[in-house]
């Protein structure tokens, strides 16, 4: 029955429009996508899509609830709600993408070279990456926070540590499914490097779980920033962040809770968004696609 | 002349992403208590989907059977109910597949497995399904059966595992058993031991054969008729050694010519067939073998050729009269 | 044919360890694919090597090209001992031998176009790069019988058929003295079979290549080859001329693998006498004592229990291994 599948000829597209269209059949993915897109738009264009100064105080406006001029209200500082929200993006935004650049740059290619060489050094490496797997995530995370000071950049690099065995693993499993694949022992065959045979073979097939793991990571990477800016380990005010939002609302939930809940918001649909639109990917990705 | 099964223009389709796929577009046949039938064909030519839509066993999505009848000891199989068409499948009708490793359940004992189909359609218990499956295993010729009884299917070769496809196959005497490509994944003589075990079974049995496969030869030896599928349709069919003999279809004509022969001098060079097999979504118009055929006419690809008469017993497609 | 010979294993074998425990591995048997095989092939000649499965064909032909490496034993080409080689130095040699594989989905890289596939080997060994790659290419292409403006499309988008000439195309662009082509046609259809057989043989005579052609189906092995050479369970049981193998096989295993081929004429079949062959295979870590092929065979006698039986001379370049022929 898969010849009679196969055997239809398939429109002469790259693999690249052919994933897309498929992503487009599916109405979860597009919402996601769309979703993301305006998190994208609002964290590139925040300065000029913020109505007002974020970092401004108007304490003569404490709590202010939503009006026409602040939609989204004020907070308890008399800060706009909304031109921090919008900013907020902006910090998720970069706290997830040193996230996941530190556990792909740097997992990714431990797995590859785990997988692709094998024998004693892929037993180190996986030890290695066990043991720091056997840690609870947030637990690594404090741990290296503890150590290294809080702070922004301190943040990003702990969760991004902490990735990096969930790259290295994934990346692995990767290889090791495409390692005993006949077209890698034509590249041997014709005399490649190893290195090249990593590079061109074995380096493109393996990233569409990279690619659907970085996008769902994404949305984790928001929340774990969150979830530590809430604890207060996270960035230091006056930066608006979402989960530092959080927390400075959570006193006065009873009285204003826009303050509060307006970020917790956010941190909800763009999470959502990022989470429809990496299980999207994973179906429009795989399997498929004969890769 | 009551059949034992007559299909009447049945048609399989698949929807997929690139289109709507004509698996199987059009085909009849008839087929005799005890006969047994040899349905030939390449890839994708529908032959195994063929089979699956006999039995209802097309998943939907994304195939779907569209049209026709299956007349099956006098019932419209496309026609009636679940528990019914239950009912036939492993009882009255058998299939076994090319490849025994992903039609055996790997956590499950063989015994337990031969023994399924005798607890469901015979409703013996547990005693007599055992004497039964230690019989079923020796008539099969599966050596030591009291020890292998409870072995898991990794533990047998594939040759073995077919014995025991086999064995599960007949334990409910059918009286059709379908094999689709049943010796492709064996060695050349493991297949020979197989179907010669087919051949005596089925016919101590009375059980009749639908053989699906794409090796020309091991049709010859094991089969009364055949049929020759292309792109969906049976383009030639009848006696087996009529057929062989005397092709009338230009594919089936091609199809012998390119295979070199044991038996035979060896010939300078081969004789392929042009161009490559068919897309089964866009299929011209006319007849589908138009674009690879050596003797096409004009009015080939225009009119599309239905089964006549060429022979005794024997039918083609074609609107030429190769019978020179 | 010229007794030149171009490539030539000696006592090659190739032994897999089954390992047990993490840290400290220990061998607890041995799977031995190849046991010992000699065997030569002659420039310009199609040597022929069939066997069921199991038989270490393909672990033999995979010895050749050192995609393997060989447990014990010898690899002359051209007189190198490929064996010795490192894996640099071994580099520039794999220039003049490539293979042809099975499976045309899997062979070909699902992310590179035609073009990049075929272009692979001319990056690694030469300098072409740009246009002369790209017309070198489409030369190719033209060469295996496939449209030069199909370079951009991917290993999709082209049939099985297609895609082994891809392949061969691949395996051709840097000229090659030897290939090895491993069940090249097993997995395509059968009315394409004979159109990748044909293209094999006219590569042959142009290019004056030299084939070891690895294959589980009789007929087309004897369509193709000069010489055939039967495995079992990791020996060379018979080696001849092809016509010598086909009229006078000696081995009661190649008469048995001859017997059970199926010819496509019912009225042959009817009247054919078939040597039907008892029993399976034996399990390679639990190999018989003496010929290989003892406990399935018709005709043996205490010797065959107790001796393995060399490969002995019955005709002019027709060996057997046997004790009763």
């Amino acid at each position: 029955m898969e010849e009679i599948i196969d055997k239809a000829e398939k429109p002469k597209w790259s693999q690249t429009r052919e994933v897309f269209n498929r992503l487009s059949k599916r109405i979860t993915a597009m919402i996601g996508l769309v979703i993301v897109l305006i998190f994208l738009v609002s964290a590139i264009f925040a300065p000029f899509l913020a109505p007002y100064d974020p970092l401004e105080h108007s304490l003569g406006h404490m709590l202010a609830k939503p009006s026409w001029d602040y939609p989204l209200g004020r907070d308890e500082l008399g800060r706009c709600i909304l031109s921090r929200v919008i900013y907020g993006a902006r910090i998720s935004l970069l706290i997830g993408t040193m996230v996941i650049s530190i556990g792909v740059l740097l997992g990714a290619p431990l797995g590859i070279i785990s997988a692709y060489y094998g024998g004693k050094v892929d037993f180190i490496i996986q030890r290695f990456v066990d043991t720091m797997l056997a840690f609870p995530g947030i637990l690594l995370a404090l741990t290296l926070i503890a150590m290294l000071g809080v702070g922004l950049a301190n943040v990003m690099i702990a969760v991004g540590i902490s990735t990096i065995p969930i790259y290295a693993r994934l990346a692995r499993s990767s290889v090791l499914a495409i390692k005993s694949r006949q077209f890698v022992e034509a590249s041997r065959s014709i005399g490649a490097s190893n290195f090249k045979i990593i590079l061109r073979h074995l380096l493109p097939n393996s990233l569409s779980p990279i690619i659907v793991q970085s996008t769902l990571h994404m949305a984790t990477a928001i929340l774990w920033a969150a979830g530590l800016g809430f604890l207060g380990l996270g960035i230091n005010p006056p930066t608006p962040e979402w989960g530092a939002m959080l927390n400075g609302g959570r006193l006065y939930i009873r009285v204003a809770y826009h303050v509060a809940t307006f970020p917790g918001l956010m941190i909800f649909i763009t999470v959502l968004g990022f989470n429809l639109l990496g299980d999207g990917l994973r179906d429009a990705l795989d399997p498929r696609l004969k890769t | 002349m009551n059949s034992l099964l007559r299909v009447e223009d049945l048609k399989t389709c698949f929807y997929t992403d690139a289109g709507m796929v004509k698996a199987v577009d059009g085909i009849s046949y008839d087929l005799q208590e005890g006969e047994t039938m040899g349905l030939v064909g390449e890839s994708g030519c529908g032959k195994s989907v063929s089979a699956l839509s006999i039995l209802r066993l097309i998943p939907y999505p994304p195939g779907k059977i569209t049209g026709g009848k299956v007349v099956f000891e006098g019932k419209d199989l496309l026609n009636i109910s679940e528990e019914e068409i239950r009912d036939v499948r492993g009882n009255r009708i058998a299939m076994i597949f090319q490849e025994p490793m992903t039609s055996l359940n790997p956590v499950l004992t063989i015994g337990l497995q031969i023994g399924e189909a005798l607890e469901i359609h015979r409703g013996l218990n547990k005693k007599e399904t055992r004497d039964e499956v230690l019989r079923l295993l020796r008539m099969v010729g599966i050596p030591d059966p009291e020890r292998r009884i409870d072995d898991y299917p990794h533990q047998f070769s594939g040759g073995m595992r077919q014995r025991v496809m086999i064995a599960m196959a007949l334990s409910c005497s059918p009286k059709l058993l379908i094999a689709d490509e049943p010796t492709t994944a064996v060695d050349v003589t493991i297949q020979a031991q197989l179907l010669e075990t087919i051949k005596d079974l089925t016919s101590r049995l009375g059980t009749a054969v639908i053989l699906i496969t794409h090796n020309l030869g091991v049709v010859a030896r094991h089969v009364n008729r055949m049929a020759v599928m292309y792109a969906g349709r049976i383009i030639e069919s009848g006696p087996a050694t009529e057929v062989y003999e005397h092709p009338r279809h230009p594919y089936t004509v091609g199809l012998l010519a390119s295979v070199p022969r044991l038996d035979k001098p060896r010939v300078g060079r081969l004789v392929p067939i042009d161009g490559q097999p068919p897309d089964l979504i866009r299929l011209p118009p006319g007849c589908s073998f138009f674009p690879r055929c050596s003797h096409r006419m004009q009015q080939c690809s225009m009119e599309r050729p239905e089964l006549r008469i060429v022979g005794a017993g024997h039918l083609a497609a074609c609107l030429k009269d190769l019978g020179s | 044919m010229l007794n030149d010979i171009l490539i030539e294993a000696k006592k090659i074998a190739m032994y897999f360890p089954l390992t047990k425990g993490i840290i400290r591995q220990r061998k607890i048997a041995e799977i031995k694919a190849v046991d010992g095989v000699d065997l030569a092939i002659r420039r310009g000649e199609t040597l022929g090597l069939v066997g069921e499965s199991g038989c270490g064909k393909t672990t033999l032909g995979r010895c050749f090209l050192q995609l393997l490496r060989p447990t014990s034993g010898e690899v002359f080409f051209e007189k190198v001992d490929l064996c010795r080689l490192g894996d640099n130095q071994l580099r520039p040699v794999r220039q003049g031998m490539q293979i042809i594989f099975q499976d045309p989905f899997d062979s070909l890289d699902p992310r590179m176009t035609a073009e990049e596939i075929v272009a692979e080997p001319l990056r690694v060994h030469t300098k072409m790069r740009g246009r002369e790659l790209k017309d070198k290419v489409a030369d190719l292409l033209g060469i295996v019988g496939l449209n030069p403006s199909m370079a951009e499309r991917y290993p999709h988008e082209f049939s099985g058929g297609q895609r082994q000439r891809l392949g061969i195309a691949r395996a051709l662009s840097i000229r090659p003295k030897f290939i090895v082509c491993d069940e090249p046609i097993s997995a395509l259809d059968v009315s394409i079979q004979a159109q990748i057989i044909n293209l094999l043989e006219d590569l042959q005579g142009e290019f004056n290549l030299t084939y070891l052609f690895i294959a589980h189906d009789l007929s087309v092995v004897r369509h193709i080859s000069h010489r055939v050479a039967v495995m079992y369970l990791g020996k060379i049981v018979e080696i001849a001329n092809r016509d010598d193998l086909y009229q006078f096989a000696q081995h009661p295993y190649t008469k048995a693998l001859l017997s059970a081929v199926p010819i496509p004429d019912p009225a042959v079949e009817a009247s054919r006498e078939r040597i039907i062959l008892g029993g399976e295979p034996p399990s390679p870590m639990a190999l018989p004592s003496g010929c290989n092929f003892n406990p399935r065979c018709s005709v043996g006698i205490d010797l065959c229990q107790q001796e393995v039986p060399p490969l002995h001379q019955v005709g002019r370049d027709h060996w057997v291994a046997c004790h009763r022929a």
